[in-house]
């Protein structure tokens, strides 16, 4: 190039700054975004991979159900292109804190998988822990702090229940960060409210079964230079997936067999305590026989004895009780002949008594007459006394006192011999009294005699018959001891006898056990079995989604503003053009120097783009990820490759374009060149001729109508770049709004339910119908008990309703598999619901054509939709379906069925069991409105797990909210790119009709008009853009959806009316500052220099 | 106002038409000193008291003819009524046409309709006839001409040719960028009469 052309395109620049200006800013906008929004995926790939890498991170690993031994780890190790493998251990774990139980993941702290020191050290002793940060924070726990972990006890080697932990109190030393848990999803657990939420590790040196590993983790060799989750590393991991697919078996197998073999030899030594026992407990009872034989024995001879001795007894007392009654007769006589003795005495008696009154009242009449008699004497006696008396007197009297005193005489002999005679009876009376009072003491003392005899028969008979009693005591204590014996022997036997039986029972299950031990199944995980890492992949991958689409939208716009913006250069600069060709430059030389312009642009541009984009894009998208993940810092790379396609593309574009308007021009003569172009003839437009609208325009609106159809090209333009804006703006609101509405359309929509229960698996029907009840409120003593099973069959069985709190328990058989077509496979859920047309109150299934809610017939396969269309399949066409155990069968689909979130079959119970030839079995309970909480509800025995809508619902939140930021970021660059459109169309406006703006201004339009004169056609045209681009808009973010969207899920089609408005809204903002902008260049424009010249 | 190219004589009229601040000095018209005005009070000034006429016409290609002069008459509060400016001009039957569909003359004379249309104090012209034939160029003087008669209009028309300045009421020679004598014409002759 000639100096002097290199001075003009410099002097070019200097002086049309702004549209260089514009142009280098779309080149960096092209280029920038493109090349950063290409580049973050990669960015963040890269960046897992390093984390990865640093910490060694499993390439596989190894997971089986019933634990790996070091035989295990020693085959896997012996694979050639393994290079390194750990067993590790780590269980769900139980920690009891003041106010609540967490669940936690306990891990062991190994070099593989080795998690990040934030904080203090790694856990070296048995009674060391680390935990995560939110552990501290959430808990308000302490480094230092100790705590107790509970976890099931494990079996050993020996196949024996262990401790997991060796100490179960541990202490806090350190806080990490795990490269297994990026993201907030910690998974479930078997444990508490089915949610693990916190991790933590313990030194390995605190396992008890140090010999049995939960998992296996693996390094494969020659992923040094791979990055993960790109096509090499995953082939690389690939093979050797296959290649531990080939020995998987025969470990299963030999686990299997080990752990047979174990058992079985438990049951061995089990049988022979057993059978110990058993003859230990039979001699015991025979000895127990025997005493109690023995002891019968002597009971008997006690028996006979005390017979014998009774009936001696009997004998003696006989006899003397014969001899007493011979004596009671003897004296029975004898008091009878005492008794007519006495008679007669008595009677004797009486005549003497009488005989004896006869003489006292002869006594007596003698004592009167003696007593007359002395009175007689003792009155001769005073009479004689008296000397008065004679003598003859005296003797007279003497003589009467002699006869008196003969008298006297004879009447005391009379009175002696009745005293006598009276004695004499007396005695007699006495003397008889005294033989009868003797007779009588005799017998009295004889009845004496033979009462004490009595008496002492009768106590001799008590004594005796005491003995006796006492013996037969004896002997009734003897037997019932006896007895009891026999009894308690009776009883000990039927103990021994059922704790034997049980015993037995007990062998019997532990044998049952041996032909029941599981088949381990070995899991081979690669990293995608890491939640974490899935998302995160995944979302890196929606990432590189969207820099398929979006990018593509810039440069077509970036193009078109470009090539407007250069063709008016060319165009302005006509004559000059003419005059170098005149001149004798050829095309070349003189397209040079507009190329090297845009050259300049676009390689300033996009080199500023690159760098601004290759930073600030990844760092921005990072920082919103980061929210969402633990990974320290992005890598940034200055990817070459982007970078260049990306300014190659835009160089392509602009240069391109510039090219193109210059040879436009360079076909023409010189002559023509220089002569000015004609003016662009005004036309008429076709509303003119509709004149009841063109008569009713005022007279600025009908230039404004005119001027808009005069400029076609910058009509497209705006149009176009407007209209491209919008787009991208509501492509990012639908995305956001397609993002949002996945939740509330699955769980509001589709599904209905507010818990799964997963049951454990082998329950009995009774045992399930008890888990309903219980769950349903309902007692077991209630009515629904004297239901038949029958009537429970018909009504209820599966979902037991209560009228008093509505809640709904809806019993299926889910199983995960994958639907297989020619197209692919995906993974599905299969769910069959136990009565059809129940699943209907949890699962809406709803036909993605008619809308119509369905129910599955009998012989009905449903397929959601997003599956249907990954599969490529439609109604009526066959689908293979393969369940778990590998199982392949060939189905017809009968609809396609509204979803949004995972795949799923849903099959009628009786093709099931058809298909299948095993009976439907319910494994899954879906519950609504059920009035216990999932703590409660996990304590159920038949209950393996619960999870619940809300915390599920939260989860999947999490995610989803991750792909906002990214809208974000779309938002805003959609939004810069519609202000450079604007601002360059603006631009290119004013140029092109600079003359005659500067003649209205001239004829005297105030700055406001002039401006609105202008702004007019740049509203219109804006709104046309505008309302092209809300439908192009609908459009491209179904196009963006179908692209970026997760395999998983459906992204409704569907963008909130308030995202139209929002980015209408958008743009008509970035109009608004472009026209203000416009205002001042128009009110710059120098009337003079405008129409000075045609140009 | 006649003088060779540079003289001064486009500069001098900006300045009257408002277009253009002087850097010393003092214009007035009417009564008002147009080189105070501000920014709006000049731009008001332009569109009430000044007609403007350009050496390439300048009217707006989108517009036809009518539609051009209604363009001015619109923002004039006492302008004339266009269709009556356009039979003036002679233009009644092409009062439809877009400036492209119309002849040099006739665009110059569209363009003079609507400086006249907005009833200016001043009418100013650039080389009204410099992008036009002779005979054109004849036919558009005799239409100033009969306008600064008939409508009692004061009409400045530039041109460097000489030939023209019999024709004038006043004759101003620019020199140097200084008006360099101001002559009277006792006796204009009409245009007809003039040949060059």
């Amino acid at each position: 190039m000639k100096k002097a052309l290199r001075k003009d395109t410099v002097k070019e620049i200097k002086n049309t700054f702004k549209r260089f200006l514009s142009i280098l800013l779309m080149a960096f906008l092209g280029v920038g975004f493109f090349a950063g929004i290409k580049a973050t995926s990669p960015d963040m790939v890269e960046t897992i991979d390093a984390f990865y890498r640093e910490q060694r991170v499993n390439d596989l690993q190894v997971i089986s159900t019933l634990g790996l031994t070091n035989e295990d780890l020693e085959e896997l190790k012996s694979i050639d292109e393994v290079e390194e493998v750990q067993g590790n251990f780590s269980a769900d774990a139980k920690i009891e804190l003041e106010n609540k139980e967490i669940i936690a993941k306990v891990m062991t702290y190994l070099p593989m998988n080795k998690p990040i020191l934030l904080e203090g050290k790694y856990p070296e002793t048995e009674n060391e822990c680390v935990v995560e940060k939110s552990f501290l924070t959430h808990l308000q726990k302490q480094m230092g702090d100790s705590l107790v972990i509970e976890i099931e006890d494990t079996k050993n080697d020996k196949g024996e229940a262990v401790p997991f932990l060796q100490q179960k109190e541990v202490t806090i030393v350190g806080i990490v960060s795990s490269p297994m848990y990026i993201s907030r999803d910690r998974g479930t657990s078997k444990l508490g409210n089915g949610k693990v939420d916190y991790y933590l590790y313990v030194s390995p040196q605190n396992i008890s079964a140090s010999e049995i590993y939960t998992e296996m983790n693996i390094k494969i060799q020659g992923t040094e230079g791979l990055i993960t989750s790109e096509q090499a590393y995953e082939n690389r991991v690939e093979d050797v997936k296959q290649n531990i697919e080939a020995i998987k078996q025969r470990r299963e197998q030999a686990r299997y067999e080990a752990l047979v073999g174990m058992a079985t030899k438990q049951v061995e030594e089990a049988e022979n305590e057993f059978l110990k026992k058993k003859q230990e407990a039979e001699n015991k009872i025979a000895e127990a026989k025997q005493e109690i034989e023995s002891a019968k024995q002597e009971l008997l001879q006690g028996k006979q004895e005390l017979e014998i001795q009774k009936n001696k007894a009997e004998t003696s007392f006989q006899q003397a009780d014969k001899q007493l009654k011979q004596a009671e007769f003897d004296l029975a006589k004898k008091e009878k002949e005492l008794t007519k003795k006495e008679q007669e005495a008595n009677s004797s008696f009486t005549s003497l008594e009488q005989q004896k009154q006869s003489l006292r009242e002869q006594e007596s009449e003698i004592q009167t007459g003696l007593a007359q008699v002395k009175q007689g004497i003792a009155g001769y006696e005073q009479a004689l006394q008296d000397s008065s008396l004679s003598e003859a007197q005296k003797q007279i009297i003497e003589q009467q006192k002699k006869k008196l005193e003969e008298q006297k005489e004879q009447l005391e002999q009379n009175k002696l011999q009745v005293t006598q005679g009276i004695a004499q009876i007396e005695n007699g009376i006495t003397q008889g009294r005294q033989e009868l009072s003797q007779g009588k003491r005799q017998l009295n003392e004889a009845k004496k005699q033979l009462q004490t005899k009595k008496q002492e028969l009768t106590q001799t008979k008590q004594n005796t018959n005491a003995k006796l009693t006492k013996g037969e005591n004896d002997l009734t204590t003897a037997n019932q001891k006896i007895e009891q014996g026999e009894q308690e022997l009776t009883k000990q036997e039927e103990e021994a006898n059922t704790e034997l039986a049980s015993a037995e029972q007990k062998l019997m299950e532990a044998r049952d056990e041996i032909s029941q031990i599981e088949h381990p199944k070995w899991y081979i995980l690669d990293r995608y079995g890491n939640a974490g890492y899935t998302s995160f992949i995944q979302d890196t991958e929606s990432v590189a989604n969207i820099g398929k689409v979006f990018p593509v939208v810039f440069f077509v716009v970036a193009t078109l503003i470009s090539l407007t913006s250069m063709t008016r250069m060319v165009e302005e600069q006509r004559t000059q053009i003419g005059t170098l060709k005149a001149l004798g430059y050829n095309k070349i030389q003189i397209a040079g120097k507009y190329l090297l312009y845009a050259s300049l642009a676009c390689l300033i541009g996009g080199f500023l783009g690159m760098s601004v984009g290759f930073v600030l894009l990844p760092k921005i998208i990072w920082m919103m990820y980061g929210m969402m993940y633990q990974i320290s810092e992005i890598h940034l790379n200055f990817n070459w490759v982007y970078g260049g396609t990306g300014l190659l593309l835009i160089s392509l574009c602009i240069v391109g374009a510039t090219l193109y308007a210059v040879m436009m021009e360079l076909i023409h003569t010189p002559a023509t060149l220089m002569r000015p172009k004609a003016p662009k003839m005004g036309k008429r437009v076709l509303l003119e001729k509709i004149p009841f609208i063109w008569k009713h325009l005022r007279f600025s609106q009908k230039v404004t109508v005119r001027n808009l159809f005069r400029y076609k090209k910058r009509f497209l333009m705006t149009i176009i770049g407007i209209l491209g804006c919008t787009s991208l703006i509501l492509a990012g609101f639908g995305l956001r709004d397609s993002i949002r509405s996945i939740l509330p359309s699955q769980y509001q929509k589709v599904f209905h339910y507010d818990e799964q229960i997963n049951l454990k698996n082998n329950l009995q029907q009774g045992q399930k119908e008890e888990l309903i009840r219980s769950l349903a409120n309902l007692e077991p003593d209630e009515k629904s008990q004297e239901k038949t099973k029958e009537e429970l069959n018909n009504q209820s069985r599966m979902e037991v309703k209560n009228e008093k709190d509505k809640s709904t328990i809806v019993e299926t058989h889910m199983t995960s598999g994958k639907a297989i077509s020619a197209k692919g496979e995906e993974e599905v859920q299969f769910i069959v619901p136990s009565q059809a047309q129940e699943i209907d109150q949890v699962i809406k299934l709803n036909d993605i054509k008619t809308k119509e809610t369905l129910t599955l017939g009998p012989n009905d396969v449903f397929l959601s939709d997003k599956a249907a269309k990954l599969l490529g399949v439609k109604e009526g066409d066959t689908l293979t379906i393969e369940d778990s155990n590998e199982v392949k069968k060939e189905v017809k689909i009968t609809h396609i069925v509204e979803n949004y979130i995972y795949h799923f079959v849903y099959m009628a119970k009786d093709l099931y069991e058809t298909m299948y030839e095993e009976p439907y079995e319910t494994n899954v309970l879906l519950t609504k409105e059920i009035n216990l909480s999932a703590e409660e509800i996990m304590q159920m025995p038949q209950v393996a797990s619960v999870s619940q809508v809300s915390s599920m619902v939260e989860m999947i939140q999490d995610t989803m909210d991750s792909l906002n930021y990214v809208v974000i970021v779309l938002i805003v660059s959609a939004g810069l790119l519609a202000f450079v459109v604007l601002y360059n169309l603006s631009n290119v406006n004013i140029s092109e009709r600079i003359r005659e703006l500067a003649t209205i201004k001239v004829l005297g339009f105030y700055d406001k008009e002039v401006y609105s004169y202008v702004t007019r056609e740049t509203v219109i045209l804006s709104l046309i853009g505008i309302l092209f681009g809300l439908v192009a808009g609908y459009f491209l973010n179904a196009f963006i959806i179908g692209t970026c969207e997760i395999n998983m899920l459906r992204f409704s089609r569907t963008i909130q009316p308030m995202s139209y408005v929002y980015s209408a809204l958008i743009t008509i903002g970035f109009t608004l500052i472009v026209n203000l902008v416009t205002y001042f260049s128009l009110k710059k424009i120098d009337m003079i220099e405008s129409l000075k010249t045609v140009e | 106002m006649f003088g060779p190219s540079g003289a001064g004589k486009t500069t001098t009229l900006n300045i009257l038409g408002g277009m253009d601040t002087a850097t010393s000095g003092e214009v007035w018209v009417d009564g008002k000193e147009v080189t105070k005005l501000k920014n709006k009070e000049l731009i008001q000034y332009r569109r009430e008291d000044i007609g403007f006429v350009f050496q390439f016409y300048n009217l707006v290609q989108n517009l036809t003819a009518i539609e051009n002069v209604e363009l001015a008459t619109q923002i004039c509060k006492d302008s004339l009524d266009p269709k009556e400016v356009m039979k003036k001009v002679g233009l009644e039957d092409r009062m439809k046409n877009f400036p492209s569909q119309l002849s040099g003359g006739e665009q110059q004379r569209v363009a003079i309709a609507r400086a006249i249309a907005k009833h200016p104090k001043l009418l100013l012209c650039d080389e009204p006839t410099g992008a036009l034939d002779y005979k054109t160029g004849k036919q558009i003087l005799q239409l100033l001409q009969d306008m600064a008669r008939k409508e009692n209009m004061t009409v400045l028309i530039i041109t460097h040719n000489g030939a023209l300045a019999p024709m004038a009421d006043k004759v101003i020679h620019f020199k140097n960028g200084t008006a360099q004598d101001i002559q009277k014409n006792e006796h204009p002759i009409p245009i007809q009469e003039i040949e060059w």
